[in-house]
């Protein structure tokens, strides 16, 4: 981004870590991928922040679930993002679909809507009885920037799936097989193809996914053969999902 | 036997709504001979999730082996959902 015109005021890389809570790494990464993009100034180049792009960020929804979801201290959520049971979760959901209708083509509508009903009542599968502090899920999504999230600060699913693997040991292990293999916690119940079906559903689609659990963190998109899991400084407390689909034509 | 799959809603996504449409169908299913067909038609259904289907249809092939047959299958969510129990 270039400075010419760009009035206001510029905060530095180091400042804006402390404002966002994340390290200097992190906003490096977060300015090569766009999620939050810097402005250089000087001969050496050095980033630096423009203070509106650090107050819309920290509205931004994705922004608020990541809060939310790896804050200690359970918060309670505005009523607009938070669905404490599922049939609140379920009429949003529907109406989710309803707006989707108006600006993608059906097959991605009822695609998109059966990830995010997918990703949304797992939470409630998982974590029904043994919610460790705020029961129910987080659900936003803004159709401009075309993106839907998800969070809970349920037990996770490296917790989940340890009942029916001990000897599992780190929430990375845990998301791959969560993805990859027909495994469920809720045993001896036969199930567990949720994250198989949103994997299926990703990679055959103009979409993403940002899937994140304890300190593990999953991106998905279209055409991915594999499951890359790279380890996050934020420690999710459940489960964090960022489903995009600005590529959709 | 025809079950027409929208009268039990047009968004079909969680397990415990398609355990409680599987519930509230046997009546109907008892009265279903041994050897009948039994259709599944997903006309007007808008989103269909496995966790749903897993609840419904699953059993459903359980207990009529060899006889169902799915109807109005084009939707997207409904295709990708099929081929996600396909594989199990």
């Amino acid at each position: 981004m270039d400075l010419i015109n760009m009035p206001g005021k510029l905060i530095s890389i180091g400042d804006a870590s402390k404002l966002l809570g994340v390290s200097i790494d992190s906003l490096r990464r977060w300015d090569k991928t766009h999620r939050l993009p810097s402005v250089r100034n000087g001969s050496k180049g050095h980033r630096y922040y423009r203070q509106i792009d650090i107050d819309v960020f920290l509205r931004d929804i994705v922004t608020l679930a990541g809060q939310w979801a790896s804050a200690e201290k359970g918060i309670t959520l505005e009523q607009d993002v938070y669905c404490q049971t599922r049939d609140i979760f379920q009429a949003r959901l529907e109406k989710l679909q309803s707006s989707l209708q108006r600006v993608v083509a059906s097959k991605a509508t009822s695609l998109l809507s059966a990830i995010a009903g997918e990703i949304g009542n797992n939470s409630f599968d998982h974590n029904l009885g043994n919610w460790p502090d705020i029961a129910g899920i987080y659900f936003s999504y803004d159709l401009g920037s075309r993106v839907i999230v998800l969070a809970d600060r349920g037990q996770g699913i490296l917790t989940t799936l340890k009942r029916v693997r001990p000897v599992l040991a780190s929430d990375g292990d845990a998301l791959k097989i969560a993805f990859t293999e027909t495994v469920s916690g809720r045993f001896p119940e036969a199930r567990g193809n949720g994250l198989k079906f949103v994997r299926d559903v990703i990679v055959g689609n103009p979409f993403s996914l940002d899937f994140e659990t304890g300190n593990a963190h999953l991106y998905l998109k279209e055409n991915d053969r594999g499951i890359i899991i790279t380890p996050e400084e934020k420690y999710i407390r459940g489960c964090l999902a960022i489903i995009r689909f600005e590529n959709l034509v | 036997m025809i079950i027409d799959l929208k009268k039990f809603g047009t968004v079909l996504v969680s397990r415990p709504s398609g355990k409680e449409a599987w519930l509230a169908f046997q009546p109907t299913l008892n009265e279903t001979k041994e050897n009948e067909e039994v259709v599944v038609d997903f006309s007007d259904i808008a989103v269909l999730a496995p966790s749903w289907a897993d609840e419904f249809l699953t059993p459903l092939h359980n207990r009529f082996p060899g006889n169902v047959r799915l109807i109005n299958t084009d939707n997207a969510s409904i295709k990708a959902t099929l081929a996600t129990l396909a594989k199990q």
